[in-house]
Parts: structure tokens; C-alpha cells; sequence
């Protein structure tokens, strides 16, 4: 009776855990897995309703339509302005990864003591607020800003004849974008490089490789996937980038975030076609993301 | 007179009726029409509750306190609440989004839109004692089939302001937005009211009413100048830091944009164009179905008051509807020509007016700043 009895409690214990273990995943998974639902599928499910005209701002009569996705993609005009935000964002990016490697480069590897004051010091400017942050820039850039100032009291621009490109530019968008982004570029690949198992560095050079071959060879593939997240951390949020060239792109620098803004709420209510702009970025950001995700798989292979 | 009567009888149940003639003496149902809208106007006193107001940032506890002191000073404890609006179209997708304030502030190209939309619903005008000293053409702008849906408020111009010491025009004319001597001098206002200037340049018939090979036309003549535009400005802070800092010297401005820059010590003029500026007002609207329809003819009244307006004309530099005020800057003056009572009208200016096509319109806007 007894033995039935323990025997009886340690099923009973092993039926608990197995049920335990797997109520475990789905107890785990679920809040965030609601929380993607809530706020991100459900959403986007909403604004693809506006897009096809399911859903309407105005009362009334309406039926679904394609006809707003047709002009988006035989106008012309929105896919333009998409593709100049993608050239933005992309010089962007690339600037910014090839300015942070070597800060992330010398953080990492140069065995200083104090690299994470260093670090410190590198996402300080995150202590002030986004907006502070951009608002600043027009100070320096503005036609009677520092650079300019500093330009005509060296001799190089009259006074009267500043660089007027610096501000209200695609130029003034990439600067500034380049400069917020610093630092979220930096962190992901000071990440990877500190990863890097020294010992492969030691053997490269036990093998004779020269400091330069044993970075191509060994350092620098071990790094791509933080590279390539640093990249993506930069290229995704720039592309549909409204705050920084509203304050200091002008004409020249809108960019296609700042269009969907403006169809939603300038003029005239256009919810339909801004949603129409909204979705598409968020399929061709998908689809790029996939694409650099399987290139990150591929760059963690050597690594193994 | 009746036909306010007849509005307020309509917004009234049967029983609500009963209550009223009881609460006049029975006179309501024994007197007829006028006892009852009187009866009614006894029942509008005794509201009570917040006002929700929907309206331009810096019109409420942000800074716009004096424009209602009067209504806060008769209904110490139905402070209003705020809500606000970056322009009409986010305002109508507020509205169309299930928001429901009392009162808005749209402008006076709007009050044909919203009155023929179902949203809003006529003011009594004899509710509102400061009414009598508003301008009449502003008034006359915000009725719709003979129902005052408008209560005009803060009005300005759109014309050309630019540096006398970096720009010489060659005229007169909405054309200094286009000349190419000033390329990337430039400030554009991002408002369907480029669409209408536009318009008035090319010579057009209705610039608020377009065919479609107009506004083609007016559309490729905006994309086809603007490489000469530095910034299209759609806050007024924008526009000074440019203006002031040099980076433009050409601009789509407001009255009180001249004197901002004035007393930057700038030697600028406000341009009155040969094509005409065009005139602006603020007009609150009353909204469908609000419970607080006699607070909000109070709000409205200490808005309408000579003593705010003067407040808004010195501290904003807008203009304001009661005749009564002056503001302290002779510059303002000169420049909303506040001698002049038909300054917003003809022959002076166009009072801007309906846009009947106003989503088509906004789409082509949307597609200059695009290419």
C-alpha cells in the first residue's frame, strides 16, 4: 500500500512536471505572442483594411477595391520617393557601419581597461532626447551656425556667403541621421568583435598570418553578423524616417515617411492611400530583412 | 430669431418638453413656439459639466488662458478640457474617429464642408452678446443656407513676405514664390492654399474650383518650380528660424510672420500681390448632438469678448473678428489694415472660400511634395 502510495506520488510528481513542461512553452510564448497580436498584427491587418477601402475614415456606402494599391504602383510618383528614401538610408547605413567598425574595432580589442567608459561616453549623447538631439544640428547648420560662422572667420566663405546646402537638405537628413544612429551601430558590432575567441587570433599568427590577413581572414568574418544587425539597425527605422526631415530636410529632404504622415493628416483626410504607402514599406522592409537574416546565418558558419 | 427658436425646439424630447412648459408655467405649450425656445433657453442655463474643446495648440491651458478667462470667471466649476488639432483634416479624422468634443475651430474654407457634413449644428446667435460686435463680412462668411454654423474668431492674410536688402521683384505678384533669381531662397506653405494662389497666378477663373486639366496644369507648373523652394513650412516656428537665420528670404507668410521678422530687426515687406491675397478666419463650430450647447455659446462669447481679442492681436498677432479691438503694435495694424472693416473681402482680398473638390486637391498637393 505503501509502495502503491509512492509509486502512486512519483507518477503523480511525473504527471505534474510532463504537464508542467508543457504548459511551460505556451505559458512563455504567450504573452509576447499576444502582445505581436494586439499590437502588431491586428494593426496592420487594420491598416490592409483601409488599403483596399474594407475599412473607411467616412460613413457610407464603400466597397472593396484595389484601385488605390493600381495608382500607387502605375503612378509613379510614391515609388520614386521610396526608392530616394531607400538611396538615403542606404548611405546612411554604410557610412555609419564603416565610421563605428573601427570605434567598435579599437573598443574591443585594443584590451584597454577602460572601454566600457568608453562605451559610456560613445551612447552618452542618449541620455538627451531624440528630439534635442536634432534640434541642435540646426544650430550648427544653419546659415549663421557654427560651421558657417567658423568658415567666414577663417577666411574661407564671405560672411554674406554661407554654405547654404548644409541645412534644409537631403545632405543636412544624412548627417543627421548618420549622427543619431552612431551608436546603435556600434554597440552590435563591439558585441561580435568581443565574442571573437582570441586564441583564433593567436593561432592565425602562430600560422604566420600578418596582422592585416589574420583581420580579413579570421576577425572580420567572425564580425559580419554583428555588422549586418548594425546595418539593419540603422537601414530598417531610416527608411521610413519622418522626425529628422521634417526639421531640417526642406524640400530636398523628404522623405517617404514623411509622405505617409502627410496623407494621413494634411489637406484632406487620405487614409486609404496611406496606407497603401504604410504596408508596402513594412513588405519591402520584411522582405529585406529576410534576405539579410540568412545572409547573417551564412556569416555565423565560420564561427562554428 | 425663430429660427434659432426652431432649432432649439428641435433638439428637445416630448418629455423634455413637458419639463420646460412645466418649469415656464405651462406657458410653453400654451404660448407656443416662442414660450417654448424660452422655456429652452432656461434648461441651456442650468447645464453644467466640462466643455470639451477641440482647437489649436496654444488656444488652451497652454498658453490661451486669457481668451476664456470671462467663461472660466461664470462657470468656475465647468472648467473646459482640451483636445487638439494640427489642421481641419486631422480635426474631421478626429471626428470621423469617434472624438466628441463640443466645439471645434476650423477655418472659414471649411464651413461649407462641415455644415453640409451632419457633424455640426447652427449657433444661436443671441446667446452670444459679444455676436453684435463682430466683423459682418466674416459673420455673412460663416452661415450656410442662412444658419450661423460659424462664429468667426482669429483671421489673418496669406500673401508674400520677403528681404528688401536680397530681393527686388520684378512686380507686384504671387510670381516672387517662382522666380528663379531666389532659387533655394524660397518658402512654400504646406496648404491646399499653394493650389489656390497657384490658381490666381496662372490667371485661372475659380482657383477654388479647378477643372481637372487646370490643376493638372497648376500641378506641373508647382513641380516644374520647385527646385527653387528651400522649405515648405507648415508651422509658423519653422518658418521664423529660416526666415530669421537668413536660410530663406522669399516666403508664403502671415501678417504676424512680418512682424515676427520686424522685430528680428529684418528689412522685410509684406507684399499685397496685384492677384490678391487671400483672407483667413477662424470660425468655432458647434458640434452635432453636444450636451453643452449654452457653455459652449458662453466659451464662445468670452472668445468673441473686445478684451481678447485685443489679447490675441498683441500676443499672437493674428487678427480678430470684434470691430472693437485694437492691437498695441501699429505694425499689426497696418499690416491686418484694421481701419478697413471689408479688409478681408473685395476688392481688398479673397476671403478663402470652399474647396468642393478638396480631396482631389489635397492629392495633388500631396503629389508635388512628393516628386
Amino acid at each position: 500500500m505503501s509502495a502503491r502510495t509512492e509509486h502512486g506520488a512519483f507518477a503523480g510528481t511525473s504527471r505534474r512536471g510532463r504537464l508542467r513542461a508543457r504548459l511551460a512553452t505556451p505559458g512563455l510564448l504567450g504573452l509576447p505572442l499576444g502582445w505581436l497580436g494586439v499590437f502588431f498584427v491586428a494593426p496592420v491587418c487594420i491598416v490592409a483594411a483601409y488599403s483596399v477601402d474594407a475599412l473607411s475614415l467616412f460613413p457610407g456606402p464603400h466597397q472593396v477595391t484595389l484601385s488605390v494599391w493600381r495608382d500607387f504602383l502605375h503612378g509613379g510618383v510614391y515609388l520614386h520617393l521610396f526608392w530616394k528614401s531607400v538611396q538615403m538610408s542606404l548611405v546612411v547605413s554604410t557610412v555609419v557601419v564603416l565610421v563605428a567598425y573601427p570605434l567598435a574595432y579599437y573598443l574591443a580589442l585594443s584590451g584597454t581597461k577602460r572601454k566600457y567608459v568608453l562605451l559610456l561616453v560613445l551612447i552618452a549623447p542618449f541620455l538627451t532626447s531624440y528630439l534635442l538631439r536634432v534640434l541642435a544640428w540646426k544650430v550648427i547648420l544653419g546659415n549663421q551656425g557654427v560651421v558657417n560662422t567658423f568658415f567666414a572667420w577663417i577666411g574661407l566663405r564671405a560672411a554674406d556667403h554661407p554654405i547654404s546646402a548644409l541645412l534644409y537638405s537631403r545632405f543636412a537628413v544624412m548627417l543627421v541621421l548618420a549622427y543619431v544612429w552612431l551608436p546603435f551601430v556600434a554597440l552590435p558590432i563591439f558585441v561580435a568583435l568581443e565574442n571573437v575567441d582570441q586564441s583564433l587570433l593567436e593561432a592565425a599568427a602562430d600560422l604566420y598570418a600578418s596582422r592585416l590577413q589574420a583581420f580579413r581572414r579570421v576577425t572580420l568574418p567572425l564580425s559580419l553578423p554583428g555588422v549586418v544587425a548594425a546595418f539593419l539597425f540603422v537601414f530598417i527605422p531610416t527608411v521610413g524616417e519622418f522626425i529628422t526631415p521634417s526639421l531640417v530636410g526642406g524640400t530636398s529632404g523628404y522623405m517617404y515617411g514623411n509622405q505617409i504622415v502627410d496623407l494621413f493628416g494634411t489637406g484632406f483626410p487620405d487614409w486609404e492611400t496611406g496606407s497603401v504607402l504604410a504596408l508596402f514599406l513594412l513588405v519591402v522592409i520584411a522582405v529585406l530583412t529576410g534576405i539579410f537574416a540568412r545572409f547573417l546565418r551564412v556569416g555565423q558558419t565560420p564561427a562554428r | 430669431m425663430n429660427r434659432q427658436g426652431d432649432s432649439l425646439q428641435r433638439r428637445l424630447t416630448r418629455a423634455e418638453a413637458l419639463k420646460l412648459a412645466a418649469a415656464a408655467g405651462g406657458a410653453g405649450l400654451i404660448g407656443g413656439r416662442t414660450a417654448l425656445a424660452g422655456a429652452a433657453r432656461m434648461r441651456l442655463t442650468a447645464e453644467t459639466g466640462a466643455l470639451d474643446v477641440l482647437d489649436w495648440a496654444g488656444y488652451g491651458n497652454d498658453g490661451g488662458q486669457t481668451m476664456f478667462a470671462r467663461y472660466i470667471a461664470q462657470h468656475p466649476k465647468d472648467k473646459p478640457r482640451f483636445t487638439y488639432m494640427t489642421n481641419e483634416s486631422d480635426a474631421l479624422a478626429k471626428l470621423h474617429a469617434g472624438l466628441k468634443p463640443d466645439i471645434f475651430r476650423p477655418y472659414v474654407g471649411w464651413v461649407e464642408y462641415f455644415a453640409t457634413s451632419g457633424l455640426v449644428q447652427p449657433w444661436d446667435p443671441s446667446l452670444i452678446p459679444s455676436f453684435k460686435q463682430l466683423n459682418p463680412f466674416m459673420v455673412r462668411a460663416g452661415r450656410y443656407q442662412g444658419k450661423q454654423y460659424g462664429i468667426p474668431a482669429d483671421w489673418g492674410f496669406d500673401a508674400v513676405l520677403y528681404r528688401t536688402d536680397k530681393v527686388k521683384p520684378k512686380s507686384r505678384s504671387w510670381g516672387l514664390l517662382f522666380d528663379e533669381r531666389y532659387k533655394g531662397r524660397i518658402a512654400w506653405f504646406d496648404d491646399l492654399g499653394m493650389l489656390v494662389m497657384t490658381g490666381l497666378y496662372l490667371g485661372f477663373k475659380d482657383p477654388w474650383n479647378q477643372t481637372d486639366a487646370q490643376l493638372q496644369r497648376a500641378q506641373k507648373f508647382l513641380i516644374s518650380k520647385k527646385h527653387l523652394v528651400r522649405l515648405i513650412w507648415s508651422s509658423e516656428t519653422n518658418l521664423w528660424e529660416a526666415f530669421g537665420s537668413g536660410d530663406v528670404w522669399v516666403a508664403y507668410a502671415w501678417p504676424n510672420d512680418w512682424v515676427q521678422m520686424k522685430k528680428k530687426k529684418l528689412p522685410v515687406v509684406y507684399m499685397h500681390p496685384k492677384e490678391k491675397p487671400i483672407a483667413w478666419v477662424g470660425m468655432f463650430m458647434l458640434l452635432q448632438g453636444s450636451p453643452h450647447v449654452q457653455l459652449a455659446h458662453s466659451y464662445v462669447d468670452a472668445w468673441s469678448s473686445a478684451r481678447s481679442a485685443k489679447w490675441l492681436e498683441d500676443n499672437y498677432g493674428y487678427g480678430h473678428a470684434n470691430t472693437k479691438a485694437r492691437p498695441s503694435s501699429s505694425d499689426l495694424l497696418h499690416a491686418l489694415q484694421l481701419t478697413n472693416p471689408r479688409a478681408v473681402t473685395e476688392p481688398n482680398a479673397h476671403l478663402d472660400r470652399d474647396i468642393p473638390r478638396r480631396a482631389l486637391y489635397a492629392k495633388t498637393w500631396e503629389e508635388v511634395k512628393a516628386a
